[in-house]
């Protein structure tokens, strides 16, 4: 039985554009034909939504919804607290490839499914947190590095 | 905090998507506040690249509603490790892109520290995370070039 107790994200931006935050060039080391790549920012302004519900409805938690199976209660809304996070991930090493082209999504191109490891920690009023170092690397579910092409560069 | 139990929660991380959450055996708290939509924001690593500058990408067009039957429609496809490599949906969070793109759906461990008592407690986390480097048209209509993280 687990609960959640911290979410951290950049929100969704004025635009729409989905937990994406402009980072320095230098944070992210692609090596695709070497089938390897590394994100790394120390001390990223972020914030702490408590829950996944209170992220994506923006901090006013939701219904209950007792026609679902089974019935879901209610997640109150949270106000969501400022946090830093650091991170260090690694996709190394191709497990598969594939060469997509997706007419009806528009996009294509290479794709790699990876190992990857990551090292994050956060800090807020009060918390902190570190996650296991050396990480596990056995601990990836699934990661895809790619060169790709999409919307007005699908054509 | 907040008390909602594990099938609520296993339910939004397979159906829909999860981030980089902390979890934990243990009823907590519950606070309650509305939240207005935020501005883009930039990290204290803000892209040096001159011609990112502040301009937004655009979404993809395409994403998941998440949280059904809320109706909470988001610009992202998340991994599935059940699917083929060579079905993923678009991976990148933006359109209008031409670059590398990172994303990975992953599971660990950690600490959790509480600053006031220095107590420290085992937490499991998923995450969520990924970027894009490349050139996208933006918000504006013209070419930049830029790096983002997906947090």
């Amino acid at each position: 039985m687990f609960q959640q107790i911290h979410d951290y994200n950049v929100h969704v931006d004025r635009n729409d554009v989905f937990w994406m935050i402009p980072v320095r060039h230098d944070a992210v080391e692609v090596d695709f034909d070497g089938q390897r790549a590394r994100l790394r920012v120390r001390g990223m302004d972020a914030f702490d939504d408590h829950d996944l519900a209170n992220s994506l409805s923006q901090g006013l938690g939701l219904p209950a919804n007792p026609t679902a199976t089974p019935p879901t209660p209610a997640i109150p809304g949270m106000f969501p607290v400022r946090a830093k996070v650091s991170f260090d991930v690694e996709w190394n090493g191709a497990l598969a490839t594939a060469e997509i082209e997706n007419s009806a999504q528009h996009f294509k191109g290479t794709f790699l499914s990876t190992a990857t490891t990551i090292v994050w920690s956060a800090e807020q009023p009060g918390f902190q947190f570190q996650s296991d170092n050396p990480p596990d690397p056995e601990a990836n579910l699934i990661s895809v590095l790619g060169r790709e092409k999409n919307g007005v560069f699908f054509s | 905090m907040n008390d909602q139990n594990y099938s609520l929660w296993e339910k939004f991380q397979e159906k829909w998507m999860s981030r980089r959450n902390l979890l934990r055996g243990a009823a907590g708290t519950v606070l309650g506040a509305g939240l207005a939509r935020p501005k883009l924001v930039y990290a204290r690593d803000e892209d040096d690249d001159s011609e990112n500058g502040c301009v937004s990408p655009n979404p993809i067009p395409g994403g998941v509603a998440g949280l059904k039957p809320f109706g909470i429609f988001i610009h992202h496809n998340p991994l599935n490790p059940a699917k083929a490599l060579a079905d993923i949906n678009d991976p990148s969070q933006i359109t209008d892109f031409d670059g590398f793109v990172g994303l990975t759906h992953i599971r660990g461990g950690g600490t959790g520290k509480d600053l006031a008592t220095g107590a420290t407690t085992p937490l499991a986390f998923q995450a969520d995370m990924g970027f894009s480097q490349g050139k996208f048209i933006g918000t504006d209509g013209r070419q930049h070039r830029g790096t983002l993280a997906f947090v």
